[in-house]
């Protein structure tokens, strides 16, 4: 343990300590920033609107629940089984002819599903949660196709379904869409059950000493449910969005958001100094990966060089971030 | 590593370590009867498909699941070599999430050097240094920046994935040559030659792992660092290592991967899961539960077995990926009990 105390630090060093903590802000002001210039379609209300609704949201909802469990000390594989759960029972429900109201409904619940069966595997039969989470993630695999004849989307795009969704995702209120209002209502929710509650704290100290937190009689089975039934809650919230947004149901489609919500969660952690995951974070994450999705596209460069940027640049990131904490120590 | 990393990756594999050391004969006697429980569930299944499945016991059928293996069998010994160098920690320890991007990259790289004219030598030559870069990438990334394995490797994953479809276009590129025509059509003692591959390569990682100092050093290494730092072991050294080791599996299983299918085509990546299964389930079968070249190979044969099975009893395919995720949950269950309530803490 040798982190340097600012009073010994020489001006270099607490440079060197600002960029590697704000290595993401940095980057986003500065991707930001490179987009605006190289693409006049960029800083448009039109574009901004677009990446928001498009590219932030059901990303950001998943995260968001994706930051509790990491802060945990756990993972969630089955993050995209519960989106699709959700959209599942939501467009199937509304295909045969039940209320919207209704449809949210169990949709969410099927979502919440698959959290108590992570739940139980985890706490009950003490299975890890990296192998619970994947053997579920296999199960809603198949799962989905033998309830689809093997993946067959389900469209609705038009008549009494068509409305429901158009409900969800095309109003606004005040001007805000809905799907940016429930994100909001989402980060305000996530922000005080993990930052500023009995439980945040619970999780945090799961997270970060399991052993301690076990002694000090916490219940970490019970706080521990709660997180991974809480985080398949909120993917079946952006499995809802998802559905009305496309008016469709895409089997296997949960799963795109794996990835890119961890890497936006732990891209988040870079933020805290002792590389927790918070909700600030996470979200910086998602429009990090957002922005540049949005600005690579607006620029011309086509889907397989996009992949190759992003990954550059969050290996980038996180080698700055990374690399200068290492060297200051 | 920081002091905190190494501090709860100290304290975790500790309270693992310390099992087998202080266990009793009761729970000696469970750990057995879970490795026997494992195996037997793995001949219990074998024994229905061999009563019931049409032709699953002709000698045909089953070479051809041993070679349909090869490819998942050595991709999951790299998994597995980088889960025994960097612990079994599910955020911090050891894993390698880019392997399967990794071979599809290798695959396309392979195919693409063969379809420009150059010779067997110079495309498997270019596969294995792609590999190595990949894995390089991942070896400074998680030794030298000390980013987590987890974190690092999904982005090298990304790297690797828009390589390939940069490469190839997202297309299939179709490739012949005189190695892959020896994959495919070649045998020796009735046995086929990718089967072959499986075989050595199986026989070649159980002496490097199990009977050499190095594999014992790994072993060391993922299990408590600091411990195997004051033995004087180098752990920057051995952690990186195995991220290299892991790209050149990727690399050898694309050369397998592209002489069954006389091509490369996209969407490797989709192999990760079931790499990520194999080699962890293979943890089960091992005394320490600690993944061996062993406990993989039969968790990787087990895979193939089922999946095989199930096309001939005529199950629709559908189910296998279910079946597959709800044994795992199974067998992991099973052995955490038998682990016994401290070691579940």
């Amino acid at each position: 343990m040798s982190v340097s105390h600012d009073t010994g630090a020489s001006g270099a060093q607490r440079l060197g300590g600002f960029i590697a903590s704000y290595s993401v802000v940095i980057t986003f002001l500065a991707i930001c920033l490179f987009f605006a210039v190289a693409s006049p379609t960029f800083l448009t209300g039109a574009n901004l609107y677009n990446v928001l609704v498009n590219n932030v949201v059901m990303l950001a909802i998943v995260a968001l629940g994706l930051t509790i469990v990491i802060s945990s000390g756990g993972i969630d594989l089955s993050v995209g089984v519960s989106v699709d759960m959700a959209s599942m029972v939501f467009v199937m429900l509304l295909a045969a002819g039940y209320g919207g109201v209704f449809g949210v409904t169990v949709g969410l619940l099927a979502a919440v599903a698959v959290g108590v069966l992570n739940a139980i595997l985890i706490t009950r039969l003490k299975i890890s949660p990296f192998l619970a989470t994947l053997g579920v993630l296999f199960i809603g695999q198949s799962t989905q196709q033998l309830a689809t004849s093997g993946g067959q989307p389900i469209y609705l795009i038009t008549g009494y379904a068509g409305d429901q969704f158009n409900a969800i995702a095309r109003t606004a209120l005040l001007g805000v869409p809905t799907p940016v209002l429930v994100l909001i209502a989402c980060i305000v929710v996530v922000y005080l059950l993990l930052h500023r509650s009995v439980f945040g704290r619970a999780v945090q100290a799961m997270g970060a000493q399991p052993g301690v937190a076990w002694y000090s009689g916490l219940a970490v089975p019970r706080q521990q449910s709660l997180v991974y039934i809480g985080c398949a809650l909120l993917c079946g919230i952006t499995g809802i969005l998802l559905s009305a947004t496309v008016k469709s149901y895409v089997p296997l489609s949960g799963n795109a958001f794996l990835l890119d919500a961890i890497g936006a969660t732990f891209i988040g952690t870079t933020l805290s100094a002792e590389r927790r995951p918070t909700v600030v974070g996470t979200l910086l994450g998602v429009l990090l990966l957002a922005v540049v999705k949005n600005g690579l596209l607006l620029i011309g460069w086509n889907f397989y060089w996009q992949q190759v940027g992003i990954g550059v640049l969050v290996f980038l990131v996180l080698a700055v971030s990374f690399g200068l904490r290492r060297a200051r120590q | 590593m920081t002091a905190t990393t190494m501090k709860a990756a100290g304290t975790d594999t500790a309270q693992s370590e310390k099992q087998p050391r202080v266990q009793n004969t009761g729970k000696r006697l469970g750990a057995a009867a879970v490795r026997l429980g494992a195996i037997a569930t793995f001949a219990l299944i074998l024994l229905y498909f061999a009563l019931f499945a049409p032709g699953f016991l002709s000698s045909f059928n089953l070479i051809n699941v041993v070679e349909q293996s090869a490819i998942l069998g050595v991709l999951a010994f790299g998994m597995a070599v980088v889960i025994i160098g960097g612990g079994s920690n599910v955020t911090e320890g050891g894993i390698d999430l880019s392997i399967a991007a990794n071979m599809g990259l290798c695959a396309a790289v392979f195919a693409t050097v063969l379809q420009a004219g150059y010779p067997d030598a110079v495309a498997l030559l270019a596969a294995i240094a792609c590999g190595i870069a990949v894995g390089t990438l991942n070896a400074v990334a998680v030794v030298g920046l000390g980013i987590l394995p987890l974190l690092a490797s999904l982005a090298v994953m990304n790297i690797a994935a828009g390589a390939e479809l940069t490469l190839t276009q997202n297309t299939v590129v179709g490739a012949a040559s005189p190695l892959l025509a020896f994959l495919v059509s070649g045998s020796f003692l009735g046995i086929s030659a990718l089967a072959w591959c499986l075989i050595l390569f199986s026989a070649i990682m159980l002496v490097f792992i199990h009977k050499t100092t190095f594999g014992l050093r790994l072993y060391a290494v993922g299990g408590h660092p600091e411990a195997a730092r004051a033995a004087g072991i180098n752990v920057p050294l051995h952690v990186g290592f195995t991220y290299l080791f892991s790209g050149f599996c990727a690399a050898i299983a694309s050369v397998l991967a592209v002489s069954r299918l006389s091509a490369s085509t996209p969407g490797s990546g989709e192999m990760l899961l079931s790499v990520l299964a194999a080699a962890l389930l293979g943890t089960v079968f091992s005394r320490r539960l600690v993944p061996t070249i062993g406990g993989t190979l039969l968790s990787v044969l087990f895979i193939g077995f089922l999946a095989n099975g199930f096309q001939l009893l005529n199950v629709s395919s559908y189910w296998v990926n279910g079946v597959q995720g709800a044994l795992i949950l199974l067998v992991v269950a099973v052995t955490s009990f038998a682990r016994g309530p401290e070691a579940s803490r």
